[in-house]
């Protein structure tokens, strides 16, 4: 479902990313663990093209992100087709970013009004029933600055899945949360995993690496050190920087 | 010394009617500056610096002259460009370019305040740019613009007065005719100013008004918008 083949991504010195070769199959879980900095945050933004990758190929769903490749030469994309790759890519953020001025409900549903161009209404039913399933049916008509930090996240989370996207990225989920809202906004992440979304997950969480990925990946200085399932990275990590990071963060 | 009021009363009728010159001076100006000022504001922003340099330059002069002189430049000057224009379309030239130039900056840092990550949030859902601007950014920036934009507003509406040396017959070159033929400069002059603080506090008025209107957390949802949300409808069942 995603592919990545050899992804650079350089701020001026700095190597945020420096050779990435991932893929990911439908269905999968996958969580990117690693140090800050170690570009987990870069290599989801390079999947949707937030940020344009120095060099290297994404595939999304068998369509390369940001090129098009006609007789084997690279053309950048439309902003247009762009568009519509992303809206088939749902982003998870993690410091939310709902929309202020609109309520939690308008929130979800306006990528389906203003992007696939549903009549409000329509959109309002299917955006109802997705707060409902995130646990937020009280919540609908409540603007984003009177909800806690989890709901937030949770609206963020429905806002996303309302445009049937076939893959989803959750960039830190939950770094941004008090600790005792961490549990809801995962047991949402949870519930759509045991549903078969394609999920890429950049966390701190390991409880939730564990439990509900499928191979976890661990990221230093923009190179994949190790890839595992949850099982041999926790268990019996095979390089030295990957125990001591997880010695670190498991205590 | 005698003030003598009944003049300036007798002056009424001609000082409105002057007056309604000054609202169509500065409301036209306004309105053509500030579509001006939206596009000047984008092309500010731009990453592509054949829109961005020049509309630097462009903001850097006119802000950076007085209104005065642009007043007589286009009044004057347009001539030897070959077109004549009459005294009030000229106005509107400069003091539509000079509005443009303030509510451009204005503008920009409005559409600056609205955080990054809202913007991408909007990509990531698969907007286009017209759309972000439109559906994130410009309602949120409205909101921060508008206290900015109105002490803007009012100092634009007192500048008016300056086309008076170009013989648009607005409320101050009436005011000035209207003292040198009856010596009665000072009533005259209180009456005026008080026309010009009766249309200034309109504009107070007209941005509180606005200020309460995007106070959207704090009011309820509308009627309308409650019934095309149906959120008094009972919830809806996903389909599997």
């Amino acid at each position: 479902m995603i592919e990545i083949e050899d992804l650079h991504k350089h701020f001026g010195a700095v190597r945020a990313l420096d050779g990435v070769s991932l893929s990911v199959a439908a269905g999968e879980v996958v969580c990117l663990i690693g140090p800050s900095g170690s570009g987990k945050s870069t290599l989801l933004r390079c999947i949707n093209f937030l940020e344009e990758p120095t060099s290297g190929v994404v595939r999304v769903n068998g369509k390369r992100v940001g090129w098009e490749e006609h007789d084997g030469r690279a053309r950048r994309v439309s902003s247009a087709e762009l568009a519509r790759t992303r809206a088939e890519i749902g982003m998870v953020f993690q410091h939310f970013y709902l929309w202020p001025h609109m309520i939690a409900l308008e929130n979800v549903i306006e990528g389906l009004v203003t992007v696939k161009g549903m009549r409000v209404s329509e959109a309002a039913a299917k955006g109802r029933a997705l707060l409902e399933k995130v646990g937020l049916t009280d919540k609908m008509e409540t603007y984003p600055e009177h909800l806690s930090g989890g709901q937030r996240q949770r609206v963020a989370i429905a806002r996303a899945l309302a445009m049937d996207p076939r893959v989803m990225l959750f960039d830190e989920p939950t770094s941004s949360l008090d600790p005792e809202l961490v549990g809801e906004v995962l047991r949402v992440m949870e519930q759509v995993a045991g549903e078969g979304m394609t999920m890429l997950v950049a966390t701190h969480e390991m409880g939730f690496a564990r439990k509900a990925a499928d191979r976890v990946v661990f990221l230093d200085q923009g190179r994949i050190l190790e890839v595992g399932t949850p099982k041999e990275i926790f268990g019996r990590p095979r390089h030295e920087r990957t125990r001591r990071f997880l010695e670190k963060i498991l205590v | 010394m005698q003030l003598d009021f009944g003049v300036a009363w007798k002056y009424l009728p001609f000082l409105l009617q002057a007056a309604l010159m000054t609202i169509a001076l500065t409301v036209l100006s306004q309105a053509l500056g500030t579509i001006a000022a939206f596009f000047l504001a984008l092309a500010r922003m731009s990453p592509r610096a054949w829109l961005r340099r020049p509309t630097i330059a462009y903001i850097w002069v006119v802000r950076g002259t007085p209104l005065l002189l642009h007043l007589f430049f286009v009044y004057y000057a347009a001539p030897a460009f070959g077109v004549t224009l009459d005294a009030f379309p000229a106005a509107i030239i400069a003091m539509s370019a000079s509005a443009a130039a303030y509510n451009a900056e204005i503008i920009r840092a409005g559409l600056q305040a609205v955080h990054r990550g809202q913007v991408e949030a909007a990509y990531a859902v698969g907007m286009r740019y017209g759309q972000v601007v439109r559906r994130i950014i410009v309602p949120q920036a409205v909101r921060i613009i508008i206290p900015s934009y109105m002490g803007n507003a009012i100092s634009h509406t007192k500048n008016s007065s300056l086309a008076s040396v170009i013989t648009v017959p607005e409320l101050m070159l009436t005011a000035q005719m209207i003292y040198s033929s009856t010596y009665r400069a000072i009533e005259i002059l209180t009456v005026t100013g008080a026309i010009y603080l009766v249309l200034t506090s309109c504009l107070s008025a007209l941005q509180m008004y606005c200020e309460r209107l995007t106070a959207y957390e704090q009011r309820g949802l509308g009627g309308g918008r409650r019934r095309r949300l149906r959120l008094d409808e009972p919830l809806p069942t996903l389909p599997a």
